[in-house]
């Protein structure tokens, strides 16, 4: 993308262009903060997190803030969202070491709101004395053709007589345990065995985390199945699976 | 002996110089040439599949990846076992080339490539150290021009300090000279999602 892009601009006669052809993968690696967009904490799916002071925070936060002072910053561990996936959005003194601290524990998505709430405000946004929520609260929105646990598991308890459930872990892995009537198809069978699997369901694909459920998904619809994935842990013994959202 | 390890190096060099994938649509006639001797290669050996790769999975020892553009879109399936050469290049998100076998009903991958792209003439590389440099001097004092080419979404969640977003689609759309600086002789630093 990014080479398109400079060619361009050299072609315009621009005469000093350079690439950083490694980019934000290797920007992140390298432990250097990115920071997040006013538009991103005004409408984001994300976890705001202000490190100030209480004190600072109840004279003025930014809307739906967690208060969470940088001297606690452990307690953000406990507090965020089980999910790596939950993007975190620090601002407030210190939001270097606790981005730091952050991407530690393995959230994926983590950025900083410079400026904090000097930039809101710059920008032209209100700031919220409302008090601070007590828990953290997050949910993932769903990926296309992802299935919610609760759709899943009302397939799989029989109560949705259009769905069928179709287990694509391998065989060693399905000997342990599956969902009551589930298909079974391992995922590198299934080129060869798709006709075992209902044209005119609703497929409802799992594995044990979401991974080759995803792979399995992409495989049917283009094979024109009507098929969904799930994304969550799935722990399976002779008495059959539990799911757990990730 | 000097002359002989330079001879490997050099290659080498060259390869890692361009190994870039996230950056790989570079509509260059360069990446073109390189695409159409990939192309006869394939020809000559056998199957090919070109995309970024969308999953890989070692339980079920699979590859899927993600061949063609928009509608024309497709997910394919390989398999892959302990004679596959370069699995390290299997990495979701990355901008891959699977050469593989029909055997049976199954296609087994002999060997994963990462995708290459040229860097268009007229520009030079910055590593991670050059532009942090960069970007601790602010736009002003550093007289440069940094710009996300990554689309606006990405920009947004998460962007290298003192960016501009400008997604490949805008400036293509509405021509550099309307979206970058008027100064043409400003530093440019262009980047985008890189490899993963």
């Amino acid at each position: 993308m990014s080479p398109e892009s400079a060619g361009l601009a050299v072609k315009a006669g621009y005469t000093n262009v350079k690439v950083y052809l490694k980019g934000v993968p290797a920007w992140k690696k390298s432990g250097r903060n990115v920071v997040a967009s006013t538009k991103h904490v005004k409408d984001g799916n994300i976890v705001l997190v202000d490190l100030r002071p209480t004190s600072e925070y109840k004279q003025g936060h930014i809307p739906r803030a967690y208060s969470v002072p940088l001297e606690d910053m452990e307690d953000l561990e406990d507090d965020l969202p089980a999910s790596m996936a939950a993007p975190v959005v620090l601002y407030g003194t210190g939001d270097d070491k606790a981005y730091k601290f952050v991407k530690k524990l393995g959230y994926k998505t983590t950025s900083i709101y410079q400026g904090g709430v000097d930039a809101w405000v710059a920008s032209g946004n209100q700031l919220s004395t409302d008090a601070a929520p007590e828990e953290i609260t997050w949910k993932r929105i769903l990926g296309k053709g992802e299935v919610t646990v609760a759709a899943f598991n009302k397939v799989a308890d029989g109560e949705a007589p259009g769905g069928v459930i179709l287990d694509v872990r391998t065989k060693d892995e399905a000997a342990e345990g599956m969902f009551d009537n589930a298909i079974h198809v391992p995922l590198d069978e299934l080129q060869a065995k798709m006709n075992e699997i209902p044209k005119d369901k609703e497929v409802m694909i799992h594995c044990s985390t979401g991974a080759r459920a995803e792979m399995a998904y992409k495989e049917l619809k283009a094979a024109g199945f009507n098929a969904y994935y799930l994304v969550a842990d799935v722990e399976c013994d002779e008495d059959g699976c539990e799911t757990a959202e990730e | 002996m000097k002359k002989k390890m330079l001879k490997k190096f050099i290659p080498f060099m060259v390869c890692a110089s361009f190994f870039v994938s996230g950056c790989q649509q570079t509509g260059q006639n360069a990446a073109a040439d390189q695409a159409m001797k990939v192309e006869s290669v394939v020809k000559a050996q056998g199957n090919v599949y070109k995309g970024k790769v969308a999953g890989v999975s070692n339980k079920a020892k699979t590859i899927s990846i993600t061949v063609g553009k928009g509608d024309a879109a497709k997910t394919m399936m390989v398999k892959f076992n302990d004679q596959t050469k370069g699995m390290e290049h299997a990495a979701k998100g990355e901008a891959a080339i699977i050469k593989y076998e029909v055997i049976g009903t199954d296609k087994i991958a002999v060997e994963v490539k990462p995708k290459l792209a040229k860097l268009p003439e007229g520009t030079t590389e910055v590593d991670t150290e050059y532009l942090a440099n960069l970007v601790s001097q602010g736009t002003e004092k550093g007289n440069y021009f940094l710009v996300d080419s990554r689309p606006g979404s990405r920009f947004h969640e998460g962007t290298i300090p003192t960016s501009v977003s400008i997604p490949v689609p805008k400036i293509k759309g509405e021509g550099a000279l309307a979206v970058l600086p008027k100064d043409k002789n400003i530093q440019l630093v262009f980047y985008c999602g890189g490899p993963t």
